[in-house]
């Protein structure tokens, strides 16, 4: 019957697939309104100047070019500035300084994509250059030139934030055994989904309704944020539809509001013209927000016997010119307090401070839930680091230090609450399917002959599903979900739901949750999501809290209309609602399995035949407040075989064991984790932005940023241990970001494993070739 | 980046000087050079088209003299931007007399931002060498042949 219906466990084939397959997917640049203009931006080549003048009018006599939009037209809109998610602002458009290389300078309408671009050329900027400050280790320090010349503050200081118990901690430190150190670098990355941003606004002047078809990730919070950014030029909450069609992918790119987005919508309302707004590939990767950046020096103490006692991190955030990530508004460095892990420090404290440099903004959470990458990377490393210290075998560290099962509920050093898990099972699974003694055995072979192998290990403790409303929120607004679920007389379903798919399979995934729970068959439902005039108010897809939290929401939904039918089932069966159960999808009278009633049949009877004093229909809406975060885990390992002649890493193999809590649907979490690997491997041995001492991209294409394809993947081989979240609806716990969270530490371990004999501790990620064999030269083991 | 070397030209330092700082002349040798306006005698402007690759763009930049000691010493400042790239170039040059030949010893020092910059930074080098061989050919040949000697140029 499960199989019929396709509810929870069953690998349905993704609904959402039959168009995409067929290329017939509806992108934002698909739309296509009549007498549309076309919007594109002339950008800053400098990363930090004096705009002394900006010329717009050889552009202005371009043939089809309708309106230049400069910094100094949106000051008497006081649209020049708009708030980020975070406490900070952002330019929309300069009027006196740039502060990043392809930051937004002035933008061109033009009844022609080509004539908007041929007007961007035709622009001149006077620009005078300013000293320029890329590394935020030296915006830091006193005498640096000050960036933000708007605030306040007069120097590159954003934020300071700190968890954790200080003192105790030191002593801690002051009296441990043994004390290993590791600093280290997360590169600056960049999501690079295949789409890249864009947007069609249309202002209806006659309505004074505004309709925007946007590539975003959290639908409704935009609507809100125009309403309040917007409000004084006419623009009210129920005459803006946002309507978020397909994504061709976010990864948390596609969270934050970017001037583009602004700059179409004020030229629309200025315009009464639908404008339309695409972003070009290198707009995308130079211009908009950048993930990581974090340089993290960790501390951890220890007993000789390998009894792990304490943390203690100082972070470096490099947040860009602006604080424009999209955290909840508690947690500035988002939940890099997870840092403690799969272990149970008695001690722990974190600080990290946010600096601004002449870079465009970051810390968005790439394929991360808020800083986890950072965290699970840090801890991860530094467990190796402490296992070369102490002569221990890496896996038996861990194990000899997991948070016992027993031990759930169980409460961070930090200060989270983990909801369930079973560390060491998952790492003993991994352990056993790729055959760890054999490898073992294998390795220390191969280093007698001289060749370079390694085997490394990550064991993370993700944190997903933000969050409670205690705890989280965005601009204020709390972080719950929504799903509303009508049944249709004839039993069919329409599911809509706050939360919004940019390729995860929420059409599948929470068609089955409903499927599950009302016993209609997964193909009589439909989901839709995205579209503000229609769906239930959500704060949107990221941070992998769709299934936590808008998951919850469809379950509780579901079984609201559960509890209506199983009365409209006891009128129709003639029965007392207590005798009646449900049972096999069907409700059943209690010991008396021939007397029941389909969904089906309840449905028809609800707008037709229901029971006197009862509303009509069967319908209902929940707006879930999750009691808690859900704590999904897993252990990877890795094995590499590096050549000595190249300094290549090539993955000989890779075993992923991932814990989500119940599984909805099998094959679309192979799915996320098999894309989740292939992002975890890319900034561990490819990705990296880096900057010249002017402020020049040196990963501005992809001719230089370097995206794993087929080619550099390797096979993933997956599996799974099973702990249900004991406070969700269902038990799940959520996928989407562990292995691109778990996988880069597995891949670093085992390359310093193939190298530690040579007294190799630690390698920056990306470990590229170039790095690989500078080390084999400086000890003579390059061949 | 810094670029620096020496130049042998057979022609007396009296010259190479009266070439090399009178705008007119030395901009003929400057790459694909479009249009050329002088505002005063150590003050022009010059419109060049340039790049690395495929990346081109068409450059106005602001010269300027500066530091000027006939006959031994100069000091170019030269500004410029094309859509979505600029270019800063200050650059010295010393003349040294051997005979009826000067050695040119020069220094230049180069800020290049955008996209020049982004895309072409790996070929920048390459591509900086071709124009300054391309130039500096151009100033032997036009000091070299005794037919120019005295004559204003212009490009070919």
């Amino acid at each position: 019957m499960a199989t019929e219906i396709g509810g929870i466990g069953q690998s349905v084939k993704r609904k959402e697939d039959a168009r995409f397959i067929r290329g017939k997917g509806k992108y934002v640049d698909d739309v296509k309104l009549p007498g549309m203009l076309y919007l594109d931006i002339a950008r800053s080549p400098f990363a930090h100047a004096r705009i002394k003048s900006i010329d717009t009018s050889k552009a202005l006599k371009i043939p089809g070019v309708a309106a230049v939009i400069t910094g100094k037209d949106l000051v008497p809109l006081n649209l020049h500035w708009m708030p980020t998610l975070m406490s900070d602002k952002q330019m929309v458009l300069p009027t006196d300084t740039v502060l990043y290389q392809a930051q937004e300078v002035a933008a061109v309408v033009a009844t022609e994509r080509y004539i908007a671009a041929d007007g961007v050329a035709a622009i001149e900027v006077d620009y005078e250059p300013l000293p320029v400050v890329i590394d935020p280790i030296e915006a830091l320090k006193p005498g640096a030139p000050v960036l933000r010349e708007d605030r306040e503050q007069k120097n590159n200081h954003i934020w300071h934030w700190e968890v954790g118990d200080k003192a105790g901690t030191d002593k801690a430190f002051r009296d441990a055994e043994v004390v290993v150190k590791q600093d280290l670098y997360i590169p600056r990355i960049h999501v690079s989904s295949i789409e890249t941003c864009g947007i069609v606004a249309s202002f209806d002047k006659v309505e004074g309704k505004l309709t925007v078809w946007m590539t975003t990730q959290a639908p409704h919070a935009i609507r809100t944020v125009v309403a309040l950014v917007a409000g004084h030029l006419g623009l009210a909450e129920h005459k803006i539809r946002i309507i978020s069609p397909d994504i061709g992918g976010g990864f948390g790119g596609k969270v934050p509001v970017y001037p583009g987005y602004v700059l179409a919508i004020g030229a629309s309302v200025l315009t009464g013209a639908p404008v339309k707004w695409i972003e070009d590939r290198s707009e995308n990767i130079q211009a908009d927000s950048f993930a990581r950046d974090y340089h993290i020096s960790a501390e951890l103490a220890a007993k000789k016997d390998g009894t792990m006692q304490a943390l203690r991190v100082k972070t470096i955030a490099d947040h860009g010119a602006f604080d424009a990530a999209a955290n909840p508004s508690k947690y500035p460095a988002g939940l890099f307090h997870i840092i403690t892990g799969s272990y149970p420090f008695q001690k722990s404290f974190v600080e990290v401070d946010g600096a601004y440099t002449n870079k465009p903004p970051g810390g968005i959470a790439y394929r991360c839930s808020f800083r986890v990458t950072e965290a699970a990377f840090t801890i991860e490393r530094l467990v190796d680091v402490l296992a070369l210290e102490l002569k221990k075998d890496p896996a038996a560290l861990r194990m000899q230090n997991f948070i016992k099962p027993e031990a759930f509920p169980y409460k961070s050093a930090l200060g989270w609450e983990y909801d369930s898990g079973d560390y060491g099972r998952a790492l003993k699974l991994a352990m056993d399917k790729i055959g760890y003694a054999e490898l073992r055995k294998e390795q220390a072979e191969k280093r007698n002959n001289g060749e370079l192998m390694g085997i490394g290990i990550s064991s993370f403790t993700e944190i997903v599903g933000a969050g409670p409303s205690k705890q989280f929120d965005i601009l204020g607004i709390k972080m719950f979900d929504s799903c509303e679920i009508r049944v249709h007389p004839t039993g069919k379903a329409m599911v809509r739901l706050g939360v919004k798919s940019q390729g995860q399979g929420h059409e599948t995934t929470f068609a089955q949750i409903v499927a599950e729970e009302l016993g209609l068959p997964v193909a009589d439902i439909a989901v839709e999501e995205g579209d503000t005039d229609t769906a239930p108010y959500g704060l949107g897809t990221y941070a992998s809290r769709s299934t936590p939290v808008a998951g919850g929401a469809t379950a509780i939904a579901a079984r609201k209309i559960r509890e209506k039918a199983r009365l409209i089932a006891a009128h129709l069966l003639e029965a007392n609602p207590d005798d009646v159960e449900w049972k096999d999808y069907k409700f059943q009278v209690k010991g008396v399995p021939a007397k029941s009633k389909t969904m089906q049949e309840v449905a028809f009877a609800a707008y037709t035949n229901h029971p006197q004093g009862m509303e009509a229909g069967l319908e209902a809406v929940d707006y879930y407040d999750p009691p808690n975060l859900t704590f999904p885990f897993g252990s990877y390992i890795c094995v590499v075989d590096i050549d000595r002649g190249t300094g290549e890493v090539k993955i000989r193999r890779f075993v992923a064991v991932d814990d989500c809590g119940t599984i909805i649907n099998p094959m679309i979490v192979e799915g996320q984790i098999h894309g989740g690997l292939t992002m975890g491997l890319a900034p561990a041995l490819y990705e990296q932005i880096t900057y010249d001492e002017q402020g020049n991209i040196q990963g501005g294409t992809f001719m230089d940023y370097l995206l794993p394809t087929a080619m550099e993947t390797p096979n993933w081989e997956t599996a799974k241990t099973t702990t249900p979240s004991p406070h969700h609806p269902i038990g799940a716990k959520g996928v989407g970001e562990s292995a691109t969270v778990g996988a880069p530490a597995a891949i670093a371990n085992a390359v310093v494993d193939a190298l530690a004999h040579l007294g190799v501790r630690h390698i920056d990620i990306p470990i590229t070739p170039w790095k690989v064999q500078q080390i084999l030269k400086a000890n003579g083991a390059a061949e | 980046m810094r670029f620096e070397g020496t130049l042998d030209i057979a022609a007396p330092r009296d010259r190479v000087w009266a070439f090399l700082t009178d705008p007119k002349q030395v901009t003929a040798c400057a790459p694909d050079m479009q249009s050329l306006d002088v505002t005063d005698p150590t003050h022009f402007k010059v419109v060049v088209r340039a790049g690395v690759g495929p990346i081109k763009g068409t450059f106005a930049m602001n010269v300027e003299f500066t530091d000027l000691r006939a006959p031994e010493h100069a000091g170019v400042l030269a500004r410029g931007q094309a859509p979505g790239s600029a270019v800063e170039m200050r650059s010295t040059m010393d003349l040294i007399p051997a005979g009826e030949r000067t050695t040119m010893r020069w220094s230049s020092d180069v800020t290049v931002n955008g996209m020049i910059a982004q895309v072409g930074a790996r070929l920048m080098q390459g591509a900086a060498d071709k124009i300054t061989q391309q130039v500096f050919s151009c100033i032997q040949m036009r000091l070299e042949s005794p037919a120019s000697a005295g004559a204003s140029a212009t490009p070919k």
